[in-house]
């Protein structure tokens, strides 16, 4: 195959599993194709993608950041503790409760000069505590009126399509044009292939490097919001289990986990292709013990197919 | 004499530059062939044909006269062929034992496991050869740089013995960071392999090539160009070759050198950084070329570092267009309209996986920029605008840096400084690693910018390239600036002169 073509297809890979493994699985039962379900599958899958996207940028600039479950657990309790006192306004002060996270990450990470996968982890626990200290250690109800009130934007329907999915397709514009269109995200991209060439061309690394956690943070704080509004309750372990499977959304999708190659389009790919596969194997009745085992077989291959490995030397 | 190693014809082509050009060279038994000539001649990528790491585009690689395939370093070292690397590839977390028999842990296994008392006993015959005192379980991270070096002969060395058949030892420039006494050993030690083993012998240093070789290659632009018995060889012949032209000032085109204004750009009082370099004090004026000379260990790196603000400086004021500047990190000195060429191009000069476009506007992204969104036709426009002023070879603008020869990689980052628009650039050497024609492009771009006001503090490649381009030259030992040279247009100091307030 030319290089050229092989290239533009390894563009599409991500795209090209999720439509065999929908195909695959629509074949096995026709129902999974209603719109009704599909629908469903999408937006379910929309807090996993609010919260990958923002790890994408830590990832693409050479980083990790292990807090974001505990970031939109709590975010998730700032919200049910505030909103009957605040109204709407508990929802920005969730999220930034989650960017205030995300930055405090950025910070010991560049100014202690601490790995990241460190600094994250040690963040999470911070944030963890803070979360069952607001919560006092339980699940917080979010009454159905202020839920009214102040969430519909985030749990409702407009033109027969969940709110959710409008939110996350925004979310994916946003973020594209500012990793695409903007210095930062060509920052972001630099700094991933060669930080210490950027460091050279009299660029301060630590600046973007902050920004990007801070926006991972941001974003976990907006998943745990959404979280909240849909389950009706904050709770300081309501996304435990998604740390997970964001960052294998992220890497389903293609974004190169060394940094420099990546896309946030990506990153929503990816995430429906792990819910696909999740759904997909109660549908065909893959018994409940080999789940595991199938979950994983599928995330390699997907791995193999999607990530243009030709551009990085060392596999670590 | 037999040849036990021979090439005919072989060419091997980079993206953007031929560095092989049908070229034939031969080892005798026990013979030791010198091979030399400028960098980027393709002095080293001959050996690395020997040593399996580059393929031949064409032409044939043959053992004691029969043709064959060297796949790889390994295979090479079973085709009883070891190589020195310029650069060191000993590995520093392991012990010299553990280094020299790198790949060939299966000698040693007892139960399956590696025997560490057969190893470093083994491995203490190989050192013995090398008469390198050290224990053979200390970690070469401990050794010092001359003893790495020997290690790693030695490593080559312990092919004599292991295999059937004849042995080639291939030294790349084993001798450019070895002081007097550890090359009298080594040579001492080639003397001695002689008997057993050929080799082929690349050095910089004629002198050098000349007492030790029996034979000599001379290349130039990837081809050979010469070939003698060493005893009928002279160093100023072979040199003539070597750089195929007689000494003449065109090459730096120093007929463009201008006389520096009085204007001062960058002003240095009193410099000093720990353990590096101390009492640095000069003025560099606007069109001016400040060329330092110095060896290894002179501190001239590190002040290069220092005042492009990658290292800190410790004492001593700097002022840049008058005002008094410190700098925390290279932006602030980038603020200043500083900026720093590397020796290192692609890792600290490009980042290779983006395009020359992209490349180009990096250290000046905000002139690029309205309502927060990257201009990309202004950017194109601009990266197309220094394509053709600094005739570089590309298909495109959005082509990756990375895919392009060293000589158009380094004009990008020479355009980067350009699109920042700095008034001070720092060369480190600029012409390291590309090739004869790109170098004199890049002397043309750097009288440009002189011509254009620019100022120039360069460390060059070689000491006549200093030479040939400053307008005033400071010498550099021990840390401390151990003279000052005018060198006015028809007015250069001489190599000797410099050298001796180098050593």
């Amino acid at each position: 195959m030319m290089p050229a073509s092989r290239e533009r297809l390894q563009d599409y890979a991500p795209l090209i599993v999720l439509a065999a493994l929908v195909f695959a699985i629509g074949i096995y039962d026709r129902s999974f194709f209603s719109s009704s379900n599909l629908l469903t599958i999408v937006a379910d899958t929309m807090t996993l993608f609010l919260m990958a996207s923002g790890v994408t940028f830590v990832i693409m600039i050479g980083g990790i950041d292990l807090s974001v479950q505990s970031v939109a657990s709590m975010s998730s309790c700032v919200l049910a503790v505030s909103l009957s006192h605040l109204g709407f306004a508990a929802v920005p002060l969730a999220i930034l409760g989650g960017a205030v996270a995300g930055t405090a990450g950025g910070l010991v990470s560049t100014k202690l000069r601490i790995p990241s996968f460190i600094a994250t982890l040690a963040i999470s626990g911070v944030v963890t505590s803070v979360g069952f200290w607001l919560s006092t250690e339980r699940s917080i109800n979010i009454s159905a009126e202020d839920s009214a009130k102040s969430l519909s934007w985030a749990v409702g329907e407009a033109l027969g399509v969940p709110n959710e999915i409008w939110l996350g397709v925004f979310v994916l514009a946003i973020l594209s044009a500012l990793l695409d269109l903007t210095p930062f995200g060509r920052l972001v991209r630099a700094i991933g292939s060669q930080e210490r060439a950027v460091m050279a061309s009299g660029i301060d690394v630590n600046r973007t490097k902050i920004a990007a956690y801070a926006l991972s943070g941001t974003m976990a704080g907006i998943a745990g919001v959404v979280m909240a509004a849909r389950l009706g309750s904050g709770s300081p372990t309501l996304a435990n289990e998604f740390l997970l499977p964001a960052i294998a959304c992220i890497v389903v999708g293609g974004t190169a986990i060394t940094g420099g190659v990546g896309s946030i389009w990506r990153t929503f790919v990816g995430a429906l292709i792990v819910q696909v596969v999740r759904i997909g194997m109660t549908f065909v009745g893959v018994s409940a013990f080999a789940q595991q085992i199938v979950f994983g077989s599928i995330l390699v291959a997907a791995v193999a197919i999607t990530m243009d490995r030709s551009k990085i030397a060392v596999i670590k | 004499m037999e040849p036990v190693l021979e090439i005919k014809g072989v060419s091997v082509s980079f993206p953007g530059v031929k560095a092989l050009d049908e070229v034939s060279f031969s080892v005798g038994k026990g013979e030791v062939v010198g091979l030399i000539g400028e960098n980027g001649a393709g002095k080293s990528t001959v050996l690395k044909v020997l040593n399996g790491i580059y393929q031949p585009d064409s032409g044939g690689v043959f053992v004691d006269g029969a043709p064959v395939r060297i796949a790889s370093p390994r295979d090479a070292f079973d085709k009883g062929i070891a190589m020195v690397f310029q650069e060191q590839l000993i590995l520093p977390s392991l012990t010299v034992a553990e280094n020299i028999f790198l790949g060939r842990e299966e000698e040693f296994l007892r139960y399956g496991l590696i025997s560490k008392s057969r190893m470093n006993a083994a491995a203490a015959d190989e050192l013995r050869k090398v008469h390198l005192e050290v224990h053979p379980g200390r970690r070469c991270a401990d050794l010092t740089f001359a003893d790495r070096q020997m290690v790693e002969i030695a490593k080559a060395l312990s092919l004599d013995g292991r295999i059937k058949g004849d042995v080639t030892i291939l030294l790349d420039e084993p001798t450019s960071m070895l002081e007097k006494k550890e090359i009298d050993l080594l040579f001492g030690i080639v003397e001695d392999l002689k008997q057993r083993a050929s080799i082929v012998f690349i050095s910089h240093r004629l002198e050098e090539v000349l007492a030790i070789s029996d034979r000599v290659y001379v290349m130039r632009d990837g081809k050979v160009v010469f070939e003698t018995p060493a005893k009928d060889a002279t160093v100023k012949a072979l040199h003539q070759h070597m750089v195929g032209r007689q000494l003449h000032h065109e090459y730096y085109r120093e007929a463009r050198q201008a006389a520096p204004t009085a204007v001062p750009v960058m002003e240095a009082q009193g410099l000093a950084r720990r353990n590096s370099f101390s009492n640095v004090s000069f003025t560099l004026h606007e069109g001016e070329i400040i060329g330092i000379a110095g060896v290894i260990g002179s501190g001239r790196e590190d002040l290069a570092k220092c005042l492009a603000g990658h290292k800190p400086i410790d004492a001593g004021t700097l002022k840049v267009g008058g005002k008094l500047v410190s700098f925390r990190a290279a932006h602030d000195a980038a603020a200043c309209g500083i900026g720093l060429v590397p020796s290192e191009r692609k890792t600290e000069g490009l980042v290779a996986t983006f395009s020359v476009a992209e490349n180009m506007t990096l250290a000046a992204l905000p002139k690029f920029v309205s309502n927060g969104m990257i201009r990309f036709g202004d950017e194109e426009k601009i990266a197309h605008d220094w394509i053709v002023r600094l005739k570089i070879r590309t298909p495109s603008v959005r082509t990756k840096v990375g895919s392009l020869s060293g000589g158009n990689q380094q004009k990008v980052v020479l355009a980067k400084w350009r699109v920042a628009g700095v008034r001070v650039v720092i060369l480190d050497h600029p012409t390291r690693g590309i090739d004869v024609g790109a170098k004199e492009d890049v002397y043309e771009l750097v009288r440009d910018m002189t011509a254009e006001g620019l100022a120039v503090i360069l460390l060059g490649d070689t000491l006549e390239e200093v030479i040939g381009l400053s307008s005033r030259i400071l010498v550099m030992r021990d840390g401390e600036i151990a003279a000052t040279f005018d060198a006015a247009r028809g007015k250069k100091p001489t190599q000797v002169e410099l050298v001796g307030y180098m050593v």
